[in-house]
């Protein structure tokens, strides 16, 4: 073995040289014993680096080693180098155990995200974060592993010049709409990102809705996260980042997306759309995207590399969710200001000749279900909430008045849609409505016509229907 | 002095599929050691183990185990976290005959096996140092189930 010192020196390996251990990509080792004399030897999923001294491990179900290290505090844990698979032990010291600060909160929100996936909300849970010194370090001798070249190509690629060259790009998307495939398109094109999804808040609280994605077979525009849900709604509700790294392997997806059983005269249940995500992610970012004070969405970016997260690396990420969500939130307001009047307010435009023609192709049974604001297509879910509302009222509107041209400021003038007088969302609700006909009606086609203004186009006869009202 | 505990046949079966397998020993001082260990055979009264680990794992647990014989096992597969404890009495050390060899092996491959499963290739591994190994023979006094969950740490009867 190659021993390190103890006491106030330093170790002769430092922590700082052993970060990829703390990535929670491999389980640790951890070895108590009891004032009595009996070992225990216990795995458990993450040792956190604290500083250069000392260590945080996650206490959730190791409830022999906590009372263990109650009672006699001397530990021992092995680690593993993720890369190499070389071994190293830690002779530690217990300390204490916190229940809040920055240590238990980074960990706590890792565990609660997973916590989420799983179904285990509330049991699998962090109860406090043991904070033990390190008193010393040693290579084990009989895994010295495997030669790995170290590179840098897995850390995640965040600098300055890279993030320069990101917002360069993003202001100059002219709409909101091109700027969300323009952010995904970037974090592809410049990180190397190529699995992400942009969710936004929605005029329901404590919701979040997919409005943009890149890389998945399925858009998943319109599917929804709570608050406290999987990695995006702990997120959110945290408004804090937070990356996972290897131990979703197991989890899936679908689980992130609850269904929830809607009774008698309400949309029918599975109704909802699944999240995109990746099967077995490797690696799991969530980001905050914070504007003024007020969380407007997050960013979700996933791979199946394993990369390698650096404490710096979180500044650069709340830089970006910072920058993101001020560009979302001005491009909102500039096109609400940019909004033009429409010609001949209030008056119905003419029916499209195309729209006419295309009419007799395909007859499309809408449904709108006004109990919980849902909208189908030939029994199929489409959208809900307020984009719901917005496609009944443009379709009532097209079968009794013929009219195709709309503008948002009329939507907004519009009692029944009862938009909140203050930030309501119209531009990214109509992009959302907008994107899910495009996956899932093509026949109905909501256009940009111009600054505020779109025009409604039926490649099919449309009929539209109450129910349960 | 804690008597004999017989392993349920299942267990046993799982305790001998390949798995990870996690030693841990102290010394005088109460200060915990432990080492990773590759194989470990069930006899057939079911109330003793043999336990496999790399020689030079073996000298540093067993300067503790002559001394302190308690020791604690815990066994898991990676893939399903299915996992037991097993808290006994360290009886005998003796070298791994080489007959024995290939349980070792069939173990070790095991456990490969599942590691390779959850995205670690074999690559990775092929370091690791399985043989020559010393067989320590163990009293096994209490099983507990390790599996994570709510359950973690109850007695298996």
């Amino acid at each position: 073995m190659t021993p390190a010192t103890s006491g106030s020196e330093a170790l002769a390996i430092p922590l700082e040289i052993l970060t990829s251990c703390f990535q929670g990509i491999i389980p640790s080792w951890l070895y108590t014993c009891s004032k009595d004399g009996i070992p225990n030897a216990a795995i458990l999923s993450h040792v956190d680096y604290v500083d250069s001294r000392h260590v945080a491990l996650s206490f959730q179900f190791f409830n022999k080693s906590k009372r263990n290290v109650s009672e006699n505090p001397k530990a021992a844990v092995r680690i593993l180098d993720p890369d190499s698979m070389k071994a190293y032990k830690l002779r530690l010291r217990f300390v204490r155990t916190e229940t809040d600060g920055p240590t238990f909160e980074s960990m706590r929100l890792r565990i609660e995200a997973i916590a989420s996936y799983s179904g285990l909300k509330g049991i699998f849970k962090l109860l406090g974060a043991d904070i033990y010194e390190v008193l010393s370090v040693s290579e084990i001798e009989y895994e010295p592993g495997v030669a790995v070249e170290r590179r840098e190509a897995g850390r995640l690629p965040f600098t300055m010049r890279a993030l320069q060259e990101f917002s360069d790009r993003i202001h100059q998307a002219p709409t909101l709409d091109e700027m969300l495939d323009a952010i995904l398109e970037k974090l592809e094109s410049i990180f190397g990102f190529s699995h992400s999804m942009i969710l936004l808040t929605s005029e329901r609280p404590d919701r979040l809705e997919l409005i943009a994605s890149r890389g998945y077979l399925e858009g998943g525009v319109g599917s929804e996260v709570g608050f406290g849900e999987g990695i995006i709604g702990m997120v959110a509700e945290a408004q804090r980042p937070i990356r996972i790294t290897g131990m979703m392997r197991q989890m899936l997806y679908a689980n992130a997306v609850r269904r929830q059983v809607e009774a008698g005269g309400s949309c029918p249940e599975d109704r909802r759309i699944p999240l995109p995500g990746l099967r077995d992610p490797e690696f799991q970012l969530g980001i905050p995207l914070m504007a003024r004070g007020e969380l407007i969405g997050v960013l979700c970016i996933e791979t199946e590399n394993r990369y390698r997260f650096h404490e710096e690396d979180r500044a650069y990420l709340e830089v970006m969710g910072g920058y993101l969500a001020i560009a979302i939130q001005n491009a909102l307001l500039r096109e609400r200001a940019e909004e033009t009047e429409e010609p001949g307010t209030g008056a119905p435009a003419v029916r499209s000749a195309a729209a006419r023609t295309e009419s007799s192709r395909k007859r499309i049974q809408v449904e709108y279900y006004p109990a919980d604001e849902c909208v189908l297509v030939d029994g199929e879910y489409l959208v809900r909430g307020l984009p719901a509302k917005i496609l009944r009222k443009l379709l009532h509107e097209h079968a009794t008045m013929g009219s195709v041209e709309f503008t948002n400021r009329r939507l907004r003038l519009d009692k029944s849609l009862a938009l909140p007088e203050v930030k309501d969302n119209l531009e990214s609700r109509l992009i959302l409505l907008r994107r899910r006909l495009e996956e899932r009606c093509p026949e109905i086609r909501i256009v940009p016509s111009g600054r505020g203004r779109f025009r409604l186009e039926l490649l099919g006869e449309v009929a539209l229907e109450e129910r349960g009202s | 002095m804690p008597t004999e505990t017989r392993i349920p046949l299942e267990l046993a079966e799982f305790l001998e599929s390949g798995l990870a397998v996690v030693v841990g020993t102290r010394d005088g001082d109460l200060q915990p050691d432990g080492a990773a260990g590759w194989a470990v055979e069930v006899d057939e009264e079911r109330g003793r183990l043999t336990l496999f680990l790399h020689e030079i794992a073996a000298e540093a647990l067993l300067r503790n185990l002559k001394s302190h014989p308690e020791i604690a096992v815990n066994l898991d597969r990676p893939t399903s976290h299915r996992a037991c404890q097993v808290k006994g009495i360290f009886l005998a050390s003796r070298p791994a005959l080489p007959e024995e060899r290939e349980l070792v092996e069939r173990q070790v491959e095991g456990f490969r096996n599942d590691l390779s499963m959850i995205g670690f290739p074999r690559a990775l591994t092929a370091a690791w140092q399985t043989w020559p190994c010393m067989a320590l023979e163990i009293r096994v006094t209490q099983l507990f189930e390790q599996t994570p969950g709510p359950g973690t740490g109850g007695l298996l009867k």
